[in-house]
């Protein structure tokens, strides 16, 4: 039996009623006592997150999934479709399963997801994605005296960040996936 | 996070820096106004604190000629600082980086991150409180922000803060008189009916104090100071190995800990400053530390030289500084609000 410690980032839990995806974990420990585990889990019925504390140690029944290497292909509706990167086999995914993250993904993208029972049930991005810039408005004369030292840039994918002034279309940009903000040039790093 | 080139290149991040260097100067200066004496204690302690649950971080320093030392990163100023009133000083802050291993990297928690303690002997805990919340209102207006942003939800600091024991808040919220809770038992039934029994090896053998923290982290910490902060106090006097056992009753101790938006901000003593009962809960401790497998080292003979030498009673607390610099700027890890920290230097 798997116990808190097995508890990671798209591991599935089965509680009383329903299966359960840990969309985030953190370990605390209330005045300086003993450990407990704390996770915020989306329900795989409803969508639904919630919290729920454990004792760390505690046994926790964790459902096996099967991680796969998959690689973003297209949108198609409200589902977004990628390849098994071992394989080359389909799958759709629901846009209420992968979140947020959708508006990260861009084709091409290596991307972890979960599956189970033949479902794919969670995904994992890269903390930072590379992107070229399609549209940056040109910097004005003044605008860093404002002390505006940000334009709205425009990403291959259609993601839109805030960026410095001196970024320009064709620029590759590095955004982190974490904060949805622009990083660095792709060159910097 | 917080590197150099994301505070180069990101705004956001830049003013919440910004903003933190100005709340640790606001900090001192709220003190300073107050009369209290700034202090600067050792970060590497020869005999670091027997919290059974703390870690604190290894360090050997070496002679010239080779002798080694073994000490520890403190996890917090409190011995040192309490040797200080022995000593005669009577009001006495510090903002200090803490050492804690075995921690998450991040979200709420960072193995090195930065403390305020403050003591006032003689002083109550009530003192404490209004400390407190008088330090946050001032930052607050300093900083022209009345609220502050945590979890999606704007908290009032302006308003006045909640005070609540610990009895009053399982009434509110589990419907059940903690008196009637205060052996694992019954708390054992109670864990069970809320669904919240411990899984596993740790059902039949569960302790009084998991049991309790797991009810209290799962039906009613979330709801702890969403309006406005607030001051939860009178803890079993089973969990407070640092404070006095509380007047009127004394199954309950002199300890609170400050709640704002769910978070835990600070805990509170009210300090226990007779030698020989510190010394005996300390070596309890200890004790507690080596059964758990961990290492152990003597309880600092000169911290209960220094209480039985007279201390007035006092009150003191300990605030996370990185918590509250994450509440006034609404940042959204730790690590957005501390440079260079030891997960930005690890990724």
């Amino acid at each position: 039996m798997s116990t808190t410690s097995d508890i990671r980032k798209g591991v599935v839990i089965r509680q009383p009623n329903d299966l359960y995806v840990v969309v985030e974990f953190q370990h605390v420990s209330p005045g300086k006592g003993s450990g407990f585990t704390r996770t915020r889990i989306k329900s795989l019925g409803s969508g639904k997150v919630i919290e729920v504390t454990y004792k760390s140690g505690e046994t926790v029944d964790i459902v096996e999934v099967n991680f796969q290497n998959m690689q973003y292909l297209y949108k198609t509706g409200d589902n977004f479709a990628f390849m098994n990167m071992k394989n080359y086999e389909q799958i759709e995914m629901n846009g209420d399963l992968v979140g947020d993250e959708g508006k990260y993904l861009k084709e091409g993208l290596e991307v972890i997801i979960g599956i189970y029972e033949e479902r794919p049930v969670s995904i994992q991005i890269p903390k930072k994605v590379q992107y070229k810039v399609v549209t940056a408005p040109p910097a004005v004369r003044g605008d860093s005296a404002g002390g505006n030292v940000t334009k709205e840039i425009v990403l291959d994918n259609g993601l839109h960040v805030q960026a410095p002034i001196f970024i320009k279309e064709g620029d590759e940009v590095l955004v982190n996936t974490e904060t949805g903000e622009y990083s660095a040039r792709a060159s910097q790093e | 996070m917080s590197t150099w080139l994301e505070l180069k290149n990101n705004p956001r991040l830049k003013k919440i820096y910004e903003t933190r260097l100005l709340i640790t100067r606001l900090t001192r200066e709220f003190f300073w106004s107050l009369g209290f004496s700034e202090a600067e204690t050792p970060l590497a302690v020869g005999y670091p604190g027997q919290e059974p649950y703390l870690n604190p971080v290894p360090v050997v320093f070496e002679e010239p000629n080779k002798t080694k030392h073994n000490f520890y990163l403190h996890t917090s100023p409190e011995f040192s600082l309490k040797k200080l009133l022995a000593a005669g000083f009577s009001k006495v802050f510090e903002i200090t980086k803490t050492f804690r291993n075995n921690e998450d990297l991040r979200g709420l928690h960072s193995p090195e991150f930065t403390m305020i303690e403050w003591y006032r002997a003689p002083g109550s805990l009530e003192g404490i409180m209004s400390d407190a919340e008088n330090l946050f209102k001032s930052i607050a207006r300093k900083l022209n922000q009345n609220f502050v942003e945590y979890n999606n939800k704007k908290i009032s600091i302006s308003r006045e803060w909640e005070k609540k024991t610990m009895r009053e808040i399982w009434q509110e919220y589990l419907q059940v008189n903690l008196d009637d809770y205060l052996e694992v038992e019954p708390l054992q039934e109670l864990a069970v009916k809320l669904g919240l029994a411990l899984g596993g090896e740790q059902k039949n053998k569960a302790k009084y104090e998991d049991l309790f923290f797991k009810i209290f982290l799962n039906k009613i910490e979330p709801h702890l100071g969403l309006e406005q902060p607030i001051f939860i106090y009178d803890y079993p006097s089973r969990f407070c190995s640092l404070s006095r056992l509380s007047r009127p009753d004394s199954r309950y101790a002199e300890r609170f800990e400050l709640y704002i938006g769910g978070l835990e901000i600070a805990n509170a003593f009210g300090e226990l400053t007779a030698a020989d009962e510190q010394n005996r809960r300390l070596e309890k401790d200890k004790a507690l530390r080596a059964s758990l497998g961990k290492p152990t080292w003597p309880v600092d003979p000169d911290f209960i030289a220094a209480l039985k030498s007279g201390i007035p009673e006092a009150g003191g607390i300990a605030l996370g500084v990185d918590r509250m610099v994450l509440l006034f700027t609404g940042a959204k890890d730790i690590n957005e609000v501390i440079f260079n920290s030891v997960y930005d230097q690890i990724n």
